[in-house]
């Protein structure tokens, strides 16, 4: 029988807590994909992402022991890594998190176009998509990558981002929006309004 | 259209709505076109996040932090056993001062009484020359204490 992930990762954790490097492989395995998507969404940066990734490994050998093994580790992870980006962006690049205008009155977003990606062939949506998206600030970059790509539950977002449910979704609810409207404004208009 | 249907449009495309709301804006969306609008385009939105293909890691990045690890848990038994060491040597130096003194107060007690002559001043020099040898084993566990950090902080 195969175990779930879960028991994997426990397994893997403890046998880290003990110093055995064979540990670290299950769990990179397991997890670097989402722990990168999530830092070039947050980072934004190439090169800068792939240096966080590396900290946040080392920093998940060193602070092993404080992982509840109880609960699941991609949270935890998540939540390392995301200290890890946040004090960099403060560092180096504190506008990026920057909360950013409010998005635009819904009739200015939409108004005549309901769903602004229905023109577009899925390859050029999907590019115009990604450009919009890293044009956000880090704070709706993150929110949106959590619950769409991460799919984290809101109650897990709250946790990882110590914030409470409400302002949560109001965070998401504000990105999607402004993702929205720089779809709707920016770019060639005939391609957003038909 | 307000801000809160507008908002529970959206939540509702992010599937984080409640039972209970996702039935009230479901029950709405069955009476009003334009909300239903709306939602289409939201749950385009959505959909698109939830297809967008990710970025993943390069080639070689796994293999390069694995080194990494590797290379700081080994800085780290350097540093642990370092700290270990001088640890040993403050306190063995500091026994070694302290049984020095107790002999030294043991032997001039004896020449004091064979020679029936006070030794006080002579007891008073060895008494500071041992404080400054305690004074400097402190000075350079302070030192070798804060280096260890700095070297910590910088791996």
């Amino acid at each position: 029988m195969t175990e779930a992930p879960l028991d994997l990762d426990r397994q893997d954790a403890k046998r880290l807590r003990k110093g055995d490097l064979t540990g670290l492989d299950g769990l990179m395995g397991r997890h670097r994909d989402r722990l990168f998507r999530y830092l070039r969404r947050l980072l934004g940066d190439e090169t800068v992402t792939e240096d966080l990734f590396q900290q946040t490994w080392m920093r998940v050998t060193e602070r092993i022991r404080r992982y509840d093994a109880s609960r699941p580790f991609a949270p935890w992870l998540l939540t390392v890594g995301r200290n890890l980006a946040l004090d960099h962006l403060r560092r180096y690049r504190p506008q990026s998190l920057d909360e950013g205008p409010e998005p635009a009155a819904p009739a200015d977003a939409a108004g005549a176009a309901p769903d602004p990606l229905a023109h577009l062939t899925a390859k050029r949506r999907r590019e115009r998509l990604g450009e919009a998206l890293a044009k956000l600030a880090a704070h709706d970059r993150e929110v949106l990558t959590l619950r769409f790509e991460e799919e984290l539950s809101l109650k897990d977002m709250a946790a990882l981002m110590d914030a409470p449910l409400p302002t949560v979704k109001a965070r998401l609810y504000r990105a999607l929006a402004r993702l929205r409207t720089r779809l709707l404004t920016q770019g060639p208009a005939e391609e957003w309004t038909g | 259209m307000s801000r809160h249907v507008e908002e529970l449009l959206a939540l509702e495309a992010a599937g984080t709505l409640s039972p209970e709301e996702q039935a009230r804006v479901a029950e709405h969306l069955r009476e009003c076109v334009a909300c239903a609008g709306q939602a289409e385009g939201w749950r385009a939105l959505a959909g698109g996040l939830r297809e967008l293909p990710g970025p993943t890691p390069p080639s070689g990045l796994v293999a390069r932090t694995r080194e990494a690890v590797e290379r700081r848990l080994a800085e780290r038994e350097d540093r642990a056993w370092n700290r270990a060491a001088l640890g040993f040597l403050v306190v063995f130096g500091w026994t070694l001062t302290g049984v020095a003194w107790f002999l030294l107060e043991l032997v001039l007690g004896e020449l004091a009484i064979r020679f029936d002559r006070p030794l006080g001043p002579t007891l008073l020099w060895f008494a500071t020359y041992l404080a400054a040898g305690w004074v400097a084993a402190g000075a350079a566990a302070v030192l070798l204490g804060r280096r260890s950090q700095e070297e910590g902080r910088m791996a």
